[in-house]
């Protein structure tokens, strides 16, 4: 019983901040059929600057992501505004070329990071980063607490802007159709610098908050960048909820595994890996498609 | 321009071959260094550039290679009579990943692969008999530079001329078709996944041979060194700058990439973030010339023969 409870409750905290990943990614992909490779060093980025703020102005690392999130979405219009306009643009599928090209901007920064931060280790510690709190009879850390919070409202924002305002509209609608929103008035390219921009702020807030539980070098960020892409796949690639569902699986299965079975911990990036693996060839369409499949008459197919 | 590549290999093919005779040891070093680089290059060319099938998952061979060398010169065997048992296995597991990830196109196998390089390495990392994160080390004894160096370039020179054979074979005519149109290739009655998994396969062993003398030569191996994912990028962006699914191309990003790395390296405050460089090269690269230097040395080329005809 405890231990049903326990990966429970670790799992829903874990895929928040997954969902909150993975969100960055599928806004940008939707929007521009591109998909970013620079997420994971953005969130490494994000986390440095909240190392920053922090060591800098003493500013509390979620406090900080206040500033982190308007900084990065102004860092990604100007990397879209850049580099990423001046390619091709996908089709249906992505190219290639965006794919190497974000790449490159992945090791700039991840070197870039090396060159300002070099390749040492670094934590965050605040007064209540070994606190921790009784929900449901387990002990989670107050720090994962904030992280789960955080994770909630940033989606929950998300979900506000992409719903209720014009801009969520046009976002939308440029994924649903390129060019049907180019006839209905939308400008895409504009939608897209901003979707680009949502995305990057998106990692920059994942990062910082990641900085809040684990030890990152500039290196940081590939595994989870792993993770990211295994619940858009596993989520379908454009659909919210199924964001979310993919971010539930993947936080299940790696919390049961560590709890239930001898799997050592150090294979615990391994499940993610291979579950994208599994994921990416069983069902490319994502579980909303599965279902989608198990739900649609026979006789159609 | 052909006849001029061609000669300017063979030269540099013969000129590394003799090197032991008159260079010094450290130079060689470096010429061995480069003979590695041009062997990864251009076999990693053989499935990404004329098969459009850009993996990054890479260094995954070369460990499996480099893994097998040295474990079965642990049993006592001769260390080169490893060198294809290593390829046998890299193949072997070229083909077992590549059955399920080249149901995937474009980015979506790229990502796969980038999951296989990790997968590797955290499970040659955890499990026991490969020694875990601290690595083996070679039987004593079993080092003899000039061999290994003679082999490693013979193989350079091995890998550019089966890629230029590869290239005008009909094979290498699928891979191209595979490259263009996958969907038109197939309704033309090619079997994609087949001649994907051969492209595969191929160059997965000719980079676990040079992963067996890479250990050889090191005598010292770990998942830290021979899995590193800074190594799959190496792979993956020494082609790329060279020129895409040529022959010269790779060869030329080798020895581009080969001699920045021995600058850099020298300067201690750039060790950590050498890739800074080539990053920078890659999106330079993907923005203004997608076929790289030799597309880059192409262009110029065409231009300066166009203006010569049009003054004669």
């Amino acid at each position: 019983m405890q231990d049903i409870a326990g990966v429970l409750v670790n799992s829903v905290i874990s895929a928040a901040l997954y969902a909150t990943m993975a969100y960055g990614l599928a806004v940008i992909y939707g929007v521009m059929r591109i998909i970013n490779l620079a997420h994971a060093g953005l969130m490494m980025l994000g986390a440095y600057a909240t190392l920053s703020l922090f060591t800098r102005f003493s500013l509390d690392p979620f406090l900080s992501l206040l500033v982190v999130a308007p900084l990065f979405f102004v860092f990604g219009v100007i990397l879209y505004r850049l580099v990423v306009h001046r390619l091709p643009r996908s089709g249906a599928t992505p190219s290639m070329e965006s794919l190497l090209l974000l790449f490159g901007v992945w090791l700039v920064l991840q070197n870039l990071a090396y060159l300002v931060w070099t390749g040492d280790t670094q934590s965050i510690l605040t007064a209540y980063t070994m606190k921790s709190v009784p929900i449901l009879g387990v002990r989670v850390g107050v720090p994962s607490l904030f992280v789960f919070a955080g994770s909630v409202l940033s989606l929950v924002f998300l979900n506000v802007v992409l719903k209720a305002t014009y801009l969520g509209k046009a976002i939308r609608a440029v994924t649903q159709n390129r060019d049907a929103s180019l006839l209905a008035g939308v400008d895409a390219d504009r939608i897209s610098a901003i979707a680009f921009g949502l995305g990057t702020a998106f990692a920059g807030v994942a990062g910082g908050m990641l900085s809040t539980l684990y030890a990152f070098t500039p290196d940081f960020g590939r595994s989870f960048l792993l993770k990211a892409f295994c619940i858009i796949v596993l989520g379908g690639m454009e659909s919210v909820t199924g964001v979310a569902a993919g971010a539930l699986v993947l936080a299940l299965l790696e919390n049961g595994l560590a709890v239930w079975t001898t799997i050592p911990t150090s294979f615990q990036d391994a499940v993610s890996f291979t579950l994208l693996f599994v994921a990416l060839v069983a069902f490319p369409q994502g579980l909303p498609g599965l279902f989608a499949r198990f739900a649609r008459p026979r006789a159609i197919r | 321009m052909k006849a001029f590549s061609r000669l300017a290999g063979a030269a540099l093919g013969v000129f590394a071959l003799a090197a032991p005779l008159f260079l010094e040891r450290g130079t060689l070093n470096d010429v061995w260094s480069l003979a590695l680089a041009v062997i990864l290059a251009s076999a990693w060319n053989l499935l990404g550039g004329f098969a459009g099938q850009v993996s990054l998952g890479y260094s995954a061979f070369l460990g499996i290679g480099a893994y097998a060398t040295v474990l079965l010169s642990l049993r006592g065997m001769n260390p080169f009579l490893t060198l294809p048992l290593g390829a046998a296995l890299a193949a072997a597991f070229s083909i077992l990943i590549g059955l399920p990830a080249f149901r995937l196109r474009g980015p979506y196998f790229t990502i796969a692969t980038i999951g296989v390089g990790e997968v590797v390495r955290v499970c040659a990392s955890s499990v026991s008999f490969t020694g875990g994160s601290s690595g083996l080390r070679m039987p004593p004894g079993s080092f003899d530079f000039t061999l290994n160096y003679l082999s490693m370039v013979a193989l350079a020179i091995a890998v550019v001329t089966l890629a230029a054979f590869v290239k005008r074979s009909a094979f290498g005519q699928a891979l191209a078709a595979i490259k263009q149109d996958i969907d038109a290739a197939e309704a033309l009655g090619i079997d994609s996944t087949r001649f994907k998994l051969a492209a595969h396969a191929l160059s997965a062993a000719v980079v676990a041979v040079a992963g067996g003398l890479y250990a050889i030569n090191f005598q010292y191996i770990a998942p830290g060194s021979v899995f590193d994912f800074r190594l799959s990028l190496s792979i993956v962006l020494m082609p790329i700058v060279g020129g895409v699914g040529t022959i010269a191309g790779p060869v030329l990003g080798a020895l581009v990439f080969s001699t920045l790395q021995l600058k850099i390296l020298s300067i201690p405050a750039l060790r950590d973030s050498y890739l800074f460089l080539y990053g920078t090269l890659l999106i330079v690269v993907m923005l203004f010339e997608p076929k790289g230097i030799l597309g880059l040395v192409r262009r110029v080329f065409n231009r300066r023969l166009r203006r010569f005809y049009a003054e004669a």
